[in-house]
């Protein structure tokens, strides 16, 4: 460490934005130091693998740090004596629950404060939240960019998918961006919806699994709004071929939350050849907290707090100084950092919108069990290798939101953490699975009639999810709690969350499409949800029918681009538009959360800004 | 490297039988026994495993500790309805067994659901194991559940089950061990593998799996 030296670039978080931009910027030769609130890569990934393996709780966040439970593991780390916390969907049960509580601060990381939770989670952790991401890599399409003028709802992006002033189009970046990560995909598979591509993929599509072969031909011929819905390849950031110097997919069926053997692109791979061009240093368990605003409105410095153990001490703090800075802390962690800074009045904030328009892509999850002898064999394979993309677009979006459907591979484990769930019903007599249904009581099984009543079952699970577009409302924020701090005394985020009617038709609408495809299929549909689930919503509203939905992990949208400074935080560049050496990365900056999963759009935004930083700095 | 292979070579000998070597009370048998149970009696059997060294080793305790074992596979096959050769493989380097045969010594109804399979009528099932709501019934789930998903539950949770207000969800689990997670059947029930372990190829999805006899021997 030496905090004394200039640098060219600070940047904070070492996710794939800041990783990718950190690269960049360390080939032209520019002098970079990553801040990076948590811990390090461990030497040995079985620290992260043996964390997954023998916790019950296979949730997304389980493989990483800092730990989620107390020592005897009984209940969740009570977040305000943690000194880089996170959300976990642990914390996400009903108001009262013994293990989470939303309503809870002591058990949830974020304050919630509004009408329904914020369900997604992030990581504060080397590689960032890409850690536990599926690898799901879709260009967005041009029509996601101009939502105001095809259909006059929300607001047009400052960028365009292939249109418009040549620098201002994503689409080269966007070819850039599969390369840094490694992407999976045939293009004749992707040209739908007026998407367009100038080449290959880096490697071909992953093959797709029996249960998407099996879904694809019983769908045959079956339309939806007068589209006929068709089973794609999901273009992923997963090896096909070797690549990266990283090992082939080997089917794990574990790409959330972690690949066992590296096959799934995460950030740490761009953070080793960031480090390996000797121009790039990283320093971990350093929370920034203060970015200071000097002359001419420009950021002078940055302002940390270090800690050695998860829970314990501020151990360090200090300034560290650049000719320019980035932010990529996501989209919950830079608002925050924003509103803190300049002892809480903020910086970058002159439009009023730093952590406004809070989104999410959230999911409408359906399970299904296909008759006998038309098995899918799930349990087998990335956990999901296809979907059904042709309704991202449409008419329909002028009155309800757009959503695109995946194709699980993973059986019942996202609804029910099958296989246990239905394994303990049938050693125990119980029916949390539904398939236990034996009148007039549910009943225990034994020896061979228990192996191959369960292999029956297994091996005709499926679900399907279908991640719906949310509606920008500025009344959905990341705000500063006035009264719950986290173990180095900062402010902890306080999030305000509701669904808006647009999106609730949307969900409306793919709650309908589910149970008509299981129909089609001859499959029999078994999706509920508990009655105290407070992740669900009355539609219609009156009728007494509840709706629930599930965090996607997208969270977009609380430092938005756009045209002006009276409308957004930054411009088409993720510069700030108050402070000219100031930059702010990652979904947070995306107007609209869109109809992909948003981590390609992050990487091609993420170079094109590299090159922005590149060109000011020369 | 040489006896190793000498070792290997003679197990994997038609004369030698995976029977045989259940029950083959060999040096080097003897030898991982008193090691397990150094481990799971603490002082008492600290005293026994320096009784090796001075060749005055209690046979009698080791004998019924392998008599116990090999009941326990028996009772274990029978209940999981997995061939017991898929279940404790002849060449077994992983060697569960015994992580969920000490679980289940410290169970206070483990001499108890020994005697009642050993004094089984003649022809009886494992059912003889789950018949009255008793804490044999719990642990011969507990068995189930730690051979199918490589978890234990509190056998009052179980009980639960049987109780006039049965809940609506599964029993609270607690993983035995990492290896434990990675060893379970009910994987291999769903013809599958583990979630985050496997040691199959890229693609291997695409084709179908291996049948369920392959995998646990029941057709």
């Amino acid at each position: 460490m030496c905090a004394d030296k200039t640098y060219d670039v600070v940047i904070v978080g070492s996710g794939i934005s800041g990783v990718l931009i950190a690269h960049e910027l360390g080939r032209a030769g520019k002098q970079v130091l990553i801040l990076e609130a948590g811990a390090p890569l461990p030497h040995d990934i079985n620290d992260y693998l043996n964390r997954f393996y023998s916790n019950a709780a296979k949730v997304p966040e389980i493989p990483y740090t800092p730990e989620l439970f107390t020592k005897d593991g009984k209940s969740l780390v009570d977040f305000g004596t943690v000194n880089a916390g996170r959300p976990t969907v642990l914390s996400l049960a009903a108001k009262g629950n013994q293990l989470g509580d939303w309503t809870d601060p002591k058990k949830s990381y974020l304050v919630q404060v509004g009408k329904l939770p914020f369900a997604s989670t992030s990581e504060r952790i080397n590689g960032g939240t890409v850690r536990h991401w599926l690898g799901t890599s879709f260009r967005f399409l041009p029509n996601d960019f101009e939502m105001s003028t095809r259909y006059g709802k929300f607001i047009d992006w400052p960028i365009r998918y292939d249109t418009g002033p040549a620098d201002l189009r994503l689409k080269p970046w966007y070819d850039k961006a599969e390369h840094a990560i490694g992407v999976s995909a045939d293009v004749k598979d992707q040209e739908y919806l007026g998407l367009t591509f100038d080449g290959p993929y880096p490697m071909p599509a992953i093959p797709l699994s029996l249960g998407d072969k099996r879904i694809s031909d019983d769908l045959a011929g079956f339309t939806h709004d007068g589209v006929e819905l068709k089973v794609r390849s999901t273009p992923a950031g997963r090896n096909s071929q070797p690549y990266q110097d990283r090992r082939v997919c080997a089917g794990n069926t574990n790409c959330i939350p972690i690949c066992p053997i590296g096959a799934k692109y995460d950030p740490s791979v761009t953070l080793a050849k960031a480090l390996r061009t000797g121009n790039v240093e990283i320093w971990y368990r350093t929370v920034a907290c203060d970015v200071v605003i000097g002359e001419n409105n420009r950021v002078s410095q940055i302002k940390y707090l270090q800690y050695q153990d998860d829970v314990g001490p501020q151990t360090g703090s200090g300034a560290v100084s650049a000719k320019m800075y980035v932010v990529a802390g996501h989209a919950i962690e830079t608002p925050r950092l924003l509103l803190m800074s300049r002892d809480r009045q903020g910086v970058a904030n002159s439009s009023k919108m730093v952590g406004k328009n809070l989104m999410d892509h959230p999911l409408y999850l359906a399970w299904a069990l296909m008759p006998e002898g038309k098995e899918v064999f799930p349990y087998r394979g990335p956990l999901s290798t296809a979907g059904i993309e042709d309704l991202r677009d449409g008419p329909f979006r002028k009155t309800r939101a757009a959503f695109r459907i995946e194709i699980g591979n993973e059986g019942w484990n996202f609804p029910i953490g099958d296989p246990a769930t239905t394994t303990l019903d049938f050693i125990n007599g119980s029916n949390a699975s539904q398939l236990n249904d034996t009148q007039p009581k549910p009943q225990p099984l034994f020896g061979t009639a228990l192996l191959k009543k369960l292999n029956s079952v297994f091996i005709r699970q499926f679900r399907l999810g279908f991640l719906v577009e949310q509606e920008p409302e500025t009344r959905n924020q990341v705000a500063l709690s006035t009264k719950y701090t986290d173990g180095l005394g900062l402010p902890r985020p306080e999030i305000t969350y509701d669904l808006s009617d647009y999106t609730k038709r949307g969900f409306a609408e793919a709650k309908a499409l589910a149970t008509a495809i299981f129909h089609k299929l001859g499959a029999k549909e078994y999706t509920r949800q508990a009655a105290d689930d407070p992740s669900q919503f009355e539609w219609p509203v009156g009728s007494k029918e509840l709706i629930k939905y599930y965090g996607a992990g997208h969270i977009v949208g609380t430092y938005c681009m756009g045209t002006h400074s009276n409308n957004s935080v930054v411009n088409a560049d993720q510069r700030s538009w108050d402070h000219d050496n100031l930059y702010l990365v990652g979904s947070g900056t995306f107007p609209t959360v869109a109809t992909g999963n948003p981590t390609l759009t992050i990487a091609a935004l993420s170079l094109r800004t590299a090159d922005k930083l590149i060109k000011a700095l020369n | 490297v040489i006896p190793h292979r000498r070792r290997r070579g003679s197990r994997e000998s038609p004369q030698f039988q995976p029977d045989q070597a259940q029950t083959a009370a060999s040096q080097e048998t003897i030898m991982t026994v008193i090691s397990r149970r150094t481990v799971l009696t603490g002082a008492a059997a600290t005293g026994a495993a320096s009784a090796v060294g001075a060749v005055n080793v209690p046979i009698a305790a080791i004998a019924d500790d392998q008599a116990d074992l090999q009941t326990f596979i028996e009772i274990s096959a029978a209940l999981t309805g997995i061939d017991v050769k898929k279940l404790v493989p002849f060449l077994d380097p992983i060697d569960i067994k015994q992580t969920y045969f000490n679980k289940a010594q410290k169970d206070s109804a483990f001499n108890d659901l020994l005697d009642r399979w050993r004094k089984r009528p003649v022809g009886s099932d494992a059912g003889v194991l789950l018949k009255d709501p008793d804490p044999v019934r719990y642990l011969a789930r507990n068995i189930m559940i730690a051979w199918y998903l490589g978890a234990w539950c509190d056998p009052a949770e179980l009980a639960k089950y049987d109780g006039p207000n049965p809940p609506p969800g599964p029993p609270p689990t607690t993983v035995i061990t990492a290896v434990a997670y990675t060893q379970g059947w009910a994987w291999r029930a769903a013809q599958a593998h583990p979630m985050g372990y496997s040691d199959l190829r890229f693609g291997y999805w695409a084709d179908r799996p291996f049948t369920l006899e392959d995998l646990t021997g029941v057709a």
